[in-house]
């Protein structure tokens, strides 16, 4: 035989819950993972929690039902959680835990990772660069999505964030390069997880997705894994096979509920409304595995989905995440109100990094320019729309009235779309000037007159 | 005898010339109305045909969109299954031949694995023969599991990816 022994070790003193308490144990570590077995030969998994002296509290992935404490025995992998790594995920889909749920054989990677993975050199990053298309016209133009950001999608209870999140995993581009997606579900009910499945099953049957999907009835320390498991995943599609990965985690607000109840488990002392004092620096450790580096093909990109409580955005969640993340996508239960899809709020949102994925070589000159103009003529039209609630429409200059018609033709004609549409860049775009020509030319000082005299020749008027 | 003359003969005439050319105008107008309400309801038919078509040819291309998405999700899934029996047929395999080899080593076998197993766990450990093959040893509180099918495991977990040369290209 090859390879160390393993000891397993049969002390169970206590069963607690989803919790394991072994006596006896020798150079047990934190987070190190385990494997249990039942005396009906049932093989489980489990974390540690806590090691005190010999004894080693682990929290079983599976629960804890059904077990003895006389016939239990666990053993320890002396490491943190690993993954077998490479191209057999993709077209796989996995549990919360990274086991296959598709009813084919164990992922068999080339190499296993550590799922905690290792952060990037900060000398070695390269900066973010070259967009990543959507074929969602609002997040294409206005908040542009750019390859190694991370990027969120600030959402509220009612919104349709998980029908954009799988539209952008079904529908997303690097303008031909190698790519993959890597969806990750954390706390979704089944039917959301069978809406998932659908939505992006053609990009599943052209093997370019992996998809991790932990249920809301699953055990909430899976839903600590399923994104590690996710980026581990998506670090090596990226940067060991040179793909362009975009990793969509939803939702984020789970997986903070879930290590709020872990913290709790481990008798942490909690902070801001009972979450871990940790939890800025545990979404770090998952946001800054994005990126891009120097001398190496490929990137990974992240497109974080979370809800806001109660719409709160001063939560610890959407406010921890905001300080870590480039930008963000916010949904608007207004614009959702007027029946319009996606209910992005443009001014609200914004991708800091933008201007690193457009313009002309990336994706069109005049889209800098465009979006730059639409977002203040709308926030003007947003400042009118204000006025003429105060002192009536017919008070308003023809300027001002311009401005609402604005506003009107971005609702009516830029940001609609269907949930199975894939709109090109240069639609969107075009839809964007259309919105823009609502106003006179003196009204559009953003845009370079030449951009101006080829989508709308000066008329008389204007020219003296 | 000449039959007396109708002085209305004229103004029936004039009337009937009149009755008629309004008739033959009518009727004129009629055909002409006729021909352009053909011309309008062909070409409308033949608009909505052209519609009619085109969605049509849309809703197929969609609807054979989903049938070859469906499809080749349906045989990757079939695929998935054939290679999961193909792994667990090499599993069953594997234990049956660590079975096999150990019976054939005998009681050489069995007390290397006993000194492996009094290795991790002390001399104190108690060895046990497990019925397959192979031993598992115990002390209070730890075990060492060296039966045939957990050495069988072992190996096939450390065989890793070139167990997909079951199922890849020759």
């Amino acid at each position: 035989m090859s390879g160390p022994v393993e000891v397993e070790y049969t002390g169970v003193r206590e069963l607690r819950g989803p919790l394991v308490v072994v006596e006896g144990v020798s150079g047990v570590g934190w987070d190190e993972f385990a494997t249990i077995v039942l005396d009906s030969g049932e093989r489980r998994h489990g974390l540690v929690l806590e090691v005190d002296r010999d004894l080693a509290v682990v929290q079983v992935l599976e629960d804890t039902a059904g077990m003895n404490r006389t016939g239990t025995r666990v053993a320890f992998s002396g490491s943190p959680m690993r993954i077998p790594v490479g191209a057999g995920w993709l077209g796989r889909v996995g549990n919360g835990r990274g086991e296959p749920a598709d009813g084919g054989p164990p992922v068999l990677g080339g190499s296993y990772e550590a799922v905690g993975g290792a952060p990037i050199n900060p000398v070695r990053r390269e900066p973010p660069n070259d967009p990543v298309l959507t074929g969602v016209g609002a997040v294409d133009v206005l908040t542009t999505l750019v390859r190694g950001q991370k990027l969120p999608v600030f959402s509220a209870a009612g919104l349709p964030h998980l029908e954009l999140a799988v539209q952008i995993a079904a529908q997303a581009t690097c303008g031909g390069e190698p790519f993959a997606v890597v969806f990750a579900g954390m706390g979704l009910t089944h039917a959301d997880t069978a809406f998932v499945r659908d939505g992006l099953a053609a990009r599943s049957a052209a093997r370019e997705l992996v998809l991790f999907l932990n249920t809301a009835d699953d055990p909430v320390i899976e839903r600590l894994l399923t994104p590690r498991l996710a980026l581990t995943v998506a670090e090596h599609l990226a940067f060991a096979q040179g793909r362009h990965v975009l990793v969509v985690m939803t939702d984020m607000t789970a997986y903070s509920e879930a290590l709020r109840e872990v913290s709790a488990a481990r008798g942490e002392i909690p902070a801001r409304r009972a979450y871990p004092g940790y939890l800025y620096s545990d979404l770090a450790s998952l946001y800054e595995r994005c990126g891009r580096i120097r001398g190496r093909p490929g990137s990974l990109t992240i497109l974080p989905v979370l809800t806001m409580p109660a719409g709160d955005i001063t939560h610890p969640v959407p406010d921890l995440t905001g300080y870590i993340t480039e930008g963000q996508i916010v949904l608007s239960a207004d614009v959702q109100a007027a029946g319009t899809y996606p209910p992005v709020d443009p001014l609200a949102s914004l991708s800091r990094l933008m201007r690193k994925g457009t313009g002309a070589g990336r994706t069109r000159a005049d889209h800098p320019a465009v979006a730059a103009q639409l977002i203040a003529a709308l926030a003007r039209s947003r400042q009118v729309a204000e006025l003429a609630d105060l002192i009536g429409r017919a008070a308003l200059s023809p300027t001002d009235l311009r401005h609402l018609e604005l506003q009107d033709a971005f609702r009516d004609r830029f940001l609609p779309q269907g949930t199975d549409e894939d709109r090109s860049l240069d639609d969107s775009l075009d839809r964007a000037w259309e919105v823009l020509l609502t106003l006179p030319r003196s009204q559009l000082g953003m845009l370079p007159a030449d951009l101006l005299d080829t989508h709308a020749p000066p008329r008389r008027e204007e020219r003296r | 005898m000449t039959a007396p003359v109708d002085e209305l003969d004229p103004v029936r005439a004039e009337l009937l010339r009149a009755a008629r050319a309004a008739a033959e105008a009518t009727l004129d107008h009629a055909r002409t109305g006729a021909a352009d309400t053909l011309l309008a309801a062909r070409t409308a038919a033949e608009t909505v045909l052209a519609q009619a078509r085109r969605l049509g040819e849309a809703d197929g291309a969609e609807e054979a969109d989903r049938e070859r998405v469906r499809a080749a999700q349906e045989a990757w899934e079939t695929e998935l299954v054939v290679r999961a029996e193909v792994y667990a047929a090499l599993r069953a395999e594997v234990r049956r031949g660590v079975r096999r080899a150990l019976a054939r080593e005998g009681v050489a076998a069995r007390s290397h694995l006993a000194d492996v197993a009094r290795a991790a766990l002390g001399p104190e450990a108690e060895i046990t023969a497990s019925a397959q093959g192979g031993v598992t040893a115990e002390t209070p509180g730890r075990r060492v599991d060296l039966s045939a099918d957990a050495l069988a495991d072992g190996a096939l977990d450390r065989l890793g990816v070139r167990a997909e040369t079951l199922w890849g290209p020759p």
